[in-house]
C-alpha cells in the first residue's frame, strides 16, 4: 500500500519521522548594544509538524525567528534550512525568504502599503508571480483570514486585530513551505482566535509547517506537535507535546506551570473518575471521555 | 486628514483616476489659458460645482480644504494690488490697474478647482497606481509610498507618546508641557528611526529587494468614465471659445 505521511513523501507506510527542514545548531547572537539575543541555541524543526515556541519576554523567541528567515545572521554557530547551510547571498537569500514565511509580532513593521490589497500583493509580486496569479492568490489570502471585505481599505483605519490578519494574509499569499509566526494570538479576540486555529489546522493538512512563538501553555499543549522551550535566549528544551507532563522541571525552570488540564487528569485519575491510559489535551478532549464513562 | 476623508468617502471613488486626472489637468491647462478673467472663474466655477454636486463632496469640506491655499492667494493678489515705490518711499495702490489683479485671482481660482476636485476624489493609493501607468520615475513612486505610509505611522507614534505623557501628567503645568514637549521630540526621533528600520526589515522578508511591487486596482467602468472626462473637458474648453 502506497501512502503519503505528514511529510508529504510517499513512503510505502513505514512511519519514520519527518527530515528536519529548519535547524538551528548552537546559534549565538548579541545585539550591537551588548544584549544577548541568541545564547548557543539550538532547536530542530521537522517537515510538516506544528511547533510552538515558549518563552518569556525578552526570551529571545523574536530573535530567533529574524535568524530563521535570514535578516539576522548568527555570530557563531550555524541556521540550516533542508539540510542545507542558509546561503546568505542575494539569491539564496531570496529563495529562502520565499520558503520560510515571517508574520511579525507587530503589523505596524509589516505594513507599507496604505491599501490593504496593495500591501497583500507585495510578497508575491517580489516572487516574480503574474498579475493573475498574484490577483488569486492576494484574494485567496485575505478570504483565509476573513479580511475579504476589508480589501478596498486603508491600512492605518483597520484595529489592531485586522491589521495582523492582514499581516497573515501577506505572507500566506506567498505560499510558504515553513510558517512562523509570532505571537499570533495576542491582541485577537476570541472568535478570531478560533478562526485563525481552523486557518493552521487547514495549513497543516496541506503540509506546511508551523512554528509560532506564544505565552499560552494551555493552547501550546492543546495544540502543538512539538513544543519548544526557551530563557535567557537559550534553547532550554524540546519535546513532544504529549509528553509534556514529563517535563515538569524544564518547564518550572522556564518559569512556566504545567498546563491546567494536566493537574485537572491528575486529580480525576486519583479519583478514578477517569482511566490512566487516557491523556487528553484539552478540556473538551476531557469532557468527552468523561461524557463516555457515564453512558 | 481631511482630503483622505473625502478622497475615500465621495461619490466618484470607484471611478477611474485616469479620467478624474485628464478632467483635472483640463481644468488646469484651460484655467491658464484663459485671457478672460470671466472664463476662468467660469471653469473654476464648473470644477467646483462637479466636485461638489458631481463626487458629493459638502460644500463645508471643500471648503475648509480650499481655504489655506486661497490665503496664499490673497496675499499673492495684494502684492499686485499694492507696493511701494522704493525711491520715494510712496504708497502706490493697485499700480497696473485691476485687470492684472483679476486675471491672477481668477486663474489661481480655476486651477486650485482643478486640483482640489483631483485631490479630493481621488484616494492617494489610485493617484500613486496612476503615476505608476503613466511610467513616473519608480524612484519618485516609491517615496510617494513611503511618506504617505509613515505619515500615518509617524502620526500615531506621535499620538501615542503625547497621550501616554497626558495620562502620566504630563502635561498638568506649562512647566511640565514644555519639558513633556521637549521629551517628546527626543523619543519621536528615536520612534521614527526604529520604525523605519523595522519596515525595512518587514520588507526584506518579504522578499523586498528595493523596489515596492504592488497591485494596482482595477476599475470597472473605466472606459465610461473616460468619455465623461473628456465631455468634461470638452466644456471647459468650450467656455474658453466662447470667452477669448
Ligand atoms: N534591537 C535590539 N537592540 C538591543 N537589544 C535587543 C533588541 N531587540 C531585542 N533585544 C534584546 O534581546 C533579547 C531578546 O529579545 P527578543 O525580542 O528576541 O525577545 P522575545 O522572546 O521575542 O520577547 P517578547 O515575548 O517580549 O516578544 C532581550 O533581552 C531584548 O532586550
Ligand atoms: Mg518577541
Amino acid at each position: 500500500m502506497r501512502r503519503v505521511d505528514a511529510c508529504g513523501n510517499e513512503n510505502g507506510g513505514v512511519d519514520a519521522p519527518c527530515p528536519a527542514l529548519l535547524e538551528f545548531e548552537n546559534v549565538s547572537f548579541t545585539y550591537p548594544d551588548g544584549q544577548p539575543g541568541l545564547d548557543k541555541c539550538s532547536l530542530t524543526i521537522r517537515e510538516g509538524s506544528r511547533n510552538a515556541l515558549i518563552g518569556a519576554n525578552g526570551a529571545g523567541k523574536t530573535t530567533l525567528f529574524l535568524h530563521a528567515n535570514g535578516l539576522f545572521r548568527p555570530q557563531a554557530g550555524m541556521v540550516r534550512y533542508a539540510a542545507h547551510p542558509i546561503d546568505y547571498s542575494r539569491a539564496g537569500l531570496r529563495r529562502l525568504r520565499g520558503e520560510v514565511g515571517l508574520v511579525f509580532q507587530n503589523p505596524d513593521q509589516q505594513l507599507f502599503s496604505a491599501n490593504v490589497r496593495e500591501d497583500v500583493s507585495f510578497g508575491p509580486l517580489n516572487l516574480g508571480l503574474d498579475q493573475k496569479t498574484v490577483r488569486e492568490r492576494v484574494d485567496a489570502a485575505l478570504d483565509a483570514v476573513r479580511m475579504s471585505g476589508f480589501a478596498d481599505r486603508l491600512a492605518h483605519t483597520l484595529s489592531f486585530g485586522q491589521k495582523k490578519r492582514v499581516c497573515i494574509a501577506g505572507v500566506l499569499a506567498m505560499r510558504p513551505r515553513l510558517l512562523i509566526l509570532d505571537e499570533p494570538m495576542a491582541g485577537l479576540d476570541h472568535a478570531m482566535r478560533k478562526e485563525l486555529l481552523s486557518v493552521f489546522d487547514s495549513l497543516y493538512g496541506q503540509g506546511i509547517t508551523l512554528l509560532l512563538a506564544t505565552h499560552d501553555i494551555d493552547f501550546a499543549f492543546r495544540w502543538a506537535d512539538r513544543i519548544h522551550l526557551m530563557a535567557a535566549g537559550r534553547c532550554v528544551a524540546a519535546f513532544d507535546a504529549e509528553n509534556l507532563a514529563d517535563n515538569a522541571e524544564a518547564l518550572e525552570e522556564a518559569a512556566l506551570p504545567l498546563p491546567d488540564i494536566i493537574g485537572l487528569r491528575r486529580h480525576l485519575v486519583g479519583t478514578r473518575a477517569l482511566d490512566d491510559s487516557r491523556a487528553p489535551r484539552s478540556v473538551p478532549e476531557l469532557l468527552d471521555l468523561l461524557m463516555q464513562r457515564s453512558i | 486628514m481631511l482630503i483622505d476623508l473625502c478622497a475615500y468617502s465621495n461619490r466618484w471613488r470607484a471611478a477611474d483616476p485616469a479620467a478624474k486626472g485628464l478632467f483635472a489637468l483640463s481644468g488646469l491647462v484651460s484655467a491658464f489659458a484663459a485671457g478672460n478673467p470671466l472664463a476662468a472663474a467660469g471653469i473654476g466655477a464648473i470644477v467646483s460645482g462637479m466636485t461638489v454636486w458631481g463626487a458629493g463632496i459638502p460644500f463645508s469640506r471643500f471648503f475648509r480644504a480650499a481655504l489655506a491655499p486661497l490665503c496664499f492667494f490673497l496675499l499673492g493678489a495684494l502684492s499686485l494690488a499694492c507696493s511701494v515705490d522704493y525711491r520715494t518711499g510712496d504708497f502706490i495702490w493697485l499700480p497696473g490697474g485691476w485687470t492684472p489683479v483679476g486675471r491672477l485671482a481668477a486663474r489661481s481660482c480655476g486651477a486650485l478647482a482643478s486640483l482640489l476636485f483631483f485631490a479630493l476624489t481621488t484616494p492617494m493609493t489610485d493617484q500613486i497606481a496612476l503615476f505608476r501607468r503613466l511610467r513616473l520615475p519608480e524612484t519618485l513612486i516609491e517615496i510617494m509610498v513611503l511618506c504617505y505610509r509613515m505619515l500615518f505611522v509617524f502620526s500615531e507614534a506621535l499620538r501615542d507618546i503625547h497621550t501616554a505623557q497626558d495620562s502620566r501628567l504630563g502635561y498638568a503645568s506649562p512647566s511640565l508641557a514644555l519639558r513633556s514637549t521637549g521629551n517628546l521630540a527626543a523619543v519621536l526621533v528615536v520612534q521614527v528611526w526604529q520604525r523605519a528600520r523595522a519596515l525595512h526589515l518587514g520588507a526584506l522578508s518579504r522578499n523586498g529587494d528595493g523596489v515596492l511591487r504592488f497591485l494596482g486596482p482595477v476599475f470597472a467602468n473605466a472606459r465610461r468614465d473616460m468619455v465623461f472626462a473628456f465631455a468634461g473637458s470638452a466644456l471647459l474648453f468650450a467656455l474658453l471659445a466662447v470667452m477669448p
